[in-house]
């Protein structure tokens, strides 16, 4: 089965892992072995009874094909009580196998081990936050090789699911409840590479962008990468996150708010901080047909653009603005005080970046800090 | 009753009035009560929402040949109205009316050797239902569309802003209904109007299949119209029935919805296979081998079609107790359906096989339904399902059981029976290419599909992993090379209605009553209460040259020529 292996790899470009088969991707998790060695029985099964039919059905109709000079012949039988209770209960007994072992493996798949490291998922239109233990956040998934990981995950909005094909995990993510995954994966992810991690229950205009990588790390890069990743906006001097925080806070953004004027699923941030803070660009106006300018000011809702901003991303149906779906998640537990610092000073300075949000200035070279 | 002159044929002179000339105008047609014309009617609806879910379908491969956009102005918003648009088509408009309320409509009665169907202004008043439902759902396009998928899974289709879903869901529910009509309709017609000596295990084994199908219809639509009820009050008023945010439970809706869902996949592919007990037997001019286990399967595949819902939720965080009684119960549809495929292949068994179009057709369902069925192991199968779930495994899976199996049998049909409904015969040679074309086409574009999904790729995607695109490229190829198939398909039969050759009464040589009345059949089917026999024994069908068609000897028949029942040994 692997001959047409080599093709296909070839097709599949940019995956450096060995391993690849005409019909999988290679298995790169403890329940892929079980769940893989299953498809093939099965697919044996299926080549055995698919190949058999055709070959029966050729010599068939060949055989039997009506002759032009001869009246029909009628010595066929008419039924075979033996043969067809054969070809009843035959399949009914490979079935039966084929559900015990499948019933087995999945028992396994359902049951996440006592000692887990686990992560919290949270899915929401149309992105995906990991948290780990320690606090630390990520738009990718990290995960530690050499031990089960459990993911406890829920959604915020409506049903996505969470599908790591090289690892032949998948569960849904149901609003209003809690599910989990496990899985266990032993090898490094390849260096300049990562897992596909898919959204695989449709869920609207960005269901087909709202895929992440994952990346499996030695337990130590893991623990290195994780102190990094929970002190990493920490790290940055105030008047500096706009430049290196916020590019890569906007990541998360960039779903729904372009950089350059084309209107998203919500408006762009071009020229945004003119318009909220009663500059050029002319006044907005919410649904509600209130202007900008009526909420934000001394005395009113928001007393500065900062803090209209700053209420916006933490309870962003409060007012919507003209033209626009209340779509917008609310990001309260995700983005902390100085992670919407870095965002608002992002919006800003909006002219040092170009319209994918590279900063186009040179970044100064201190101080070190891990980048994502 | 009256006596059966042995030597004539019965009905079978080509009368000058039949159901299309018998009265003329478009009143006569709107306010018809004849099963056949409704029958048309339906055929030709059906056909029409055919073609405009095939130009959504191939506007979505179309779109599929780049990752990110390919098509100007389709965005992932457009996309996802079209995929939406493909699925709701051709599952509420095409695939569920098509065998039973088009060809089922037409040839039910006439095998039962009957003037028409039970309740002849029920039957009218479900057409009309299906034209509301249709026009509702299709009006939903100008009210803002909808991008729920066609199967409307909450909280997304109570909370997405397109405008269209309220008309969508009020069409869908209206289809219902009909379909409804349909089933109680043709349950009452198969008890009542059976004629004399057509007993249970005499009976055609497509009006079993018809039969088992309604019972369907009947038992599970009334859940759909339930539950999009719900789901109507729950998007305009607000009460939480599904929604968690207002207190209901998403995971709710999924079991509703699949409760008639699967069922309704079995009300696609049960009349299909009643289609196919048909061709084979009667194009390979052979007794149909089995006849009780196919007939008992049909009611079999309609018991076990209720029990096995849970399998679409196997990762939907639905409990791993229910996941494994369904993916029990899932494995037990193999049997019937192993036992159709084989004793269908029996048949062909020391049979005088004609390779000809509807042959064909059959030949082609046999192979794409055993992909079809097989690959269905491995989603019943909890573990592999678990990665193959929402890929494009599963949608190879079902489009090769929706439409390799449900649609290539209709179309199998109706070449069948063009004859008997149009009174003229299509041209043979086309007809083959047209279905060689077809499947091809239809391998190319959907065992692609196969790869793709075990490979990882989910469904319902705009945009894709570049490393997906050679399988997509494949793909959307295949649909155009099935596209031209259907068109020259169209072609053809289109060109019978205005120079195909006369058709005979009889022209495969077929047993039933349907091949005994006149080729269009006149407008009460049959002067006399036809007499019934074995509607699946050959021995007395001759060909005739001065007919152009097939005849029946009736002094070979047994149940006409009492002399021989004597002799007759089964």
């Amino acid at each position: 089965m692997n001959i047409p292996s080599t093709i296909f790899s070839n097709l599949l470009a940019g995956d450096p892992r060995e391993g690849r088969t005409l019909w999988l991707p290679p298995p790169d998790s403890n329940l892929a072995a079980s769940s893989d060695q299953m498809f093939w029985w099965i697919n044996v099964i299926c080549y055995f009874f698919f190949i058999g039919i055709v070959i029966a059905l050729v010599i068939l109709v060949v055989k039997y094909r009506m002759k032009k000079d001869r009246p029909f012949r009628t010595d066929g039988p008419l039924h075979h009580l033996p043969l067809e209770m054969t070809w009843a209960l035959v399949p009914l007994f490979i079935v039966i196998f084929i559900f015990y072992f499948g019933f087995r493996d999945y028992l396994n798949f359902m049951t996440p081990p006592k000692n887990s490291y686990e992560i919290a998922v949270t899915a929401q239109k149309w992105g995906w936050l990991f948290k780990y233990p320690n606090g630390a956040t990520s738009d990718d998934l990290y995960v530690p090789t050499g031990r089960p990981v459990k993911l406890s995950m829920r959604s915020s909005d409506v049903l996505h699911c969470c599908y790591i094909p090289d690892f032949r995990v998948k569960k849904d993510l149901v609003p209003g409840r809690y599910s989990y995954l496990w899985f266990q994966t032993d090898d490094v992810t390849p260096a300049g590479w990562g897992h596909n991690l898919f959204c695989a229950e449709y869920c609207g205009t960005g269901h087909s962008n709202m895929n992440r990588k994952v990346y499996a790390l030695s337990q130590p890069d893991f623990d290195a990468w994780l102190v990094a990743q929970s002190q990493w906006l920490d790290k940055i001097p105030e008047e500096e996150l706009y430049f290196r925080a916020g590019p890569k806070l906007y990541a998360r953004c960039q779903q729904c708010h372009s950089l350059d004027g084309t209107k998203g699923i919500g408006p762009s941030w071009k020229g945004l901080w003119a318009r909220v803070s009663g500059g050029e660009g002319g006044d907005g106006k919410f649904v509600d047909g209130t202007g900008y300018q009526s909420q934000i000011g001394a005395g009113k809702q928001y007393q500065t653009p900062e803090d209209y901003i700053r209420a916006s991303i933490l309870n962003p149906g409060e007012h919507v603005v003209a033209g626009y779906a209340n779509a917008m998640p609310s990001f309260k537990g995700q983005l902390n005080d100085k992670g919407i610092d870095a965002v608002i000073g992002f919006m800003k300075h909006m002219d040092e970046f170009d319209t994918k949000g590279k900063y186009l200035k040179e970044i100064p070279a201190t101080p070190k800090v891990s980048m994502k | 009753m009256t006596t059966i002159n042995i030597a004539q044929p019965l009905d079978t002179a080509a009368r000058p009035d039949n159901y299309i000339t018998h009265t003329r105008g478009f009143m006569s047609w709107a306010f018809t009560l004849d099963h056949k014309r409704i029958g048309v009617m339906y055929l030709v609806s059906v056909l029409v929402s055919f073609f405009v879910g095939g130009v959504f379908a191939l506007l979505v491969r179309t779109e599929l040949l780049t990752p990110g956009q390919t098509i100007p102005g389709v965005t992932a918003d457009v996309y996802n109205h079209f995929f939406t648009l493909h699925g709701a088509i051709m599952v509420f408009l095409v695939i569920i009316p098509s065998i039973p309320a088009a060809l089922g409509n037409f040839i039910m009665p006439i095998m039962l050797g009957a003037k028409d169907v039970a309740f002849p202004r029920l039957n009218l008043f479900s057409y009309y239902l299906w034209i509301f439902g249709a026009l509702f759902t299709v009006s939903s396009l100008l009210l803002g569309g909808f991008d729920t998928g066609w199967t409307f899974y909450t909280p997304y289709s109570t909370t997405t802003p397109a405008g269209g879903v309220i008309p969508a869901l009020t069409g869908v529910f209206i289809l219902g209904f009909s379909s409804i009509f349909t089933g109680l309709n043709f349950i009452v017609t198969v008890h009542k109007l059976r004629p004399p000596g057509m007993t249970w295990f005499r009976m055609p084994l497509f009006l079993w299949a018809i039969y088992a199908t309604a019972i369907i219809q009947v038992l599970a639509t009334p859940v759909l119209g339930i539950t999009l009820l719900l789901l109507m009050v729950e998007r305009a008023f607000n009460i939480g029935i599904f929604d968690p945010s207002m207190g209901g439970d998403p995971v709710l809706y999924q079991h509703f919805f699949w409760f008639y869902s699967h069922p309704a996949v079995y009300i696609m592919i049960l009349p299909a296979m009643g289609i196919i007990s048909e061709l084979i037997s009667v194009h390979a001019h052979r007794h149909i081998f089995g006849y009780k286990f196919i007939a008992l399967s049909s009611i079999a595949i309609a018991i076990f079609s209720f029990l096995v819902w849970g399998h679409h939720m196997f990762i939907s965080g639905q409990s791993p107790l229910l996941n494994t009684l369904f993916s029990l119960i899932s494995f037990s549809v193999a049997i019937p359906s192993a036992v159709k495929v084989f004793n269908w292949m029996s048949t062909l068994y020391k049979g005088n096989i004609v390779l000809n179009t509807p042959m064909l057709y059959a030949l082609a369902f046999l192979v794409l339904f055993t992909i079809g069925g097989l690959t269905g192991i491995h989603l019943a199968t909890l573990n592999t399902d678990v990665h193959l779930h929402d890929t494009y495994f599963v949608v190879a899976h079902f489009h090769y059981v929706m439409m390799g199996s449900a649609l290539i049998g209709m179309i199998g049909g109706l070449h069948h029976w063009w004859p008997k409904i149009t009174g003229r015969m299509y041209n043979e040679n086309l007809g083959r290419i047209g279905c060689i074309i077809v499947f091809i086409g239809f391998n190319v574009t959907f065992f692609t599909q196969f790869f793709l999904g075990s490979q990882g790729m989910p469904r319902r995607y705009y945009d894709y992993q570049p490393e997906y695109q050679i399988y997509h490229v494949i793909s959307t190829i295949g649909s155009y090379i099935m596209a031209s198939g259907f068109l020259l398909t169209a072609y053809y039969l289109l060109a019978s209605l205005f120079g195909g050759r006369l058709a005979p009464a009889n022209p495969w040589g077929g047993r039933s009553l349907e091949w005994q009345c006149a080729s269009p059949p006149p407008f009460d089917n049959f002067a006399t209460q036809p007499r019934v026999g074995d509607c699946y024994d050959f021995s007395a069908i001759r060909w005739d040259e001065k007919e152009q068609g097939y005849v029946v000897d009736r002094a070979l028949d047994s149940t006409l020529n009492p002399n021989l029942a004597a002799k007759n040994s089964h």
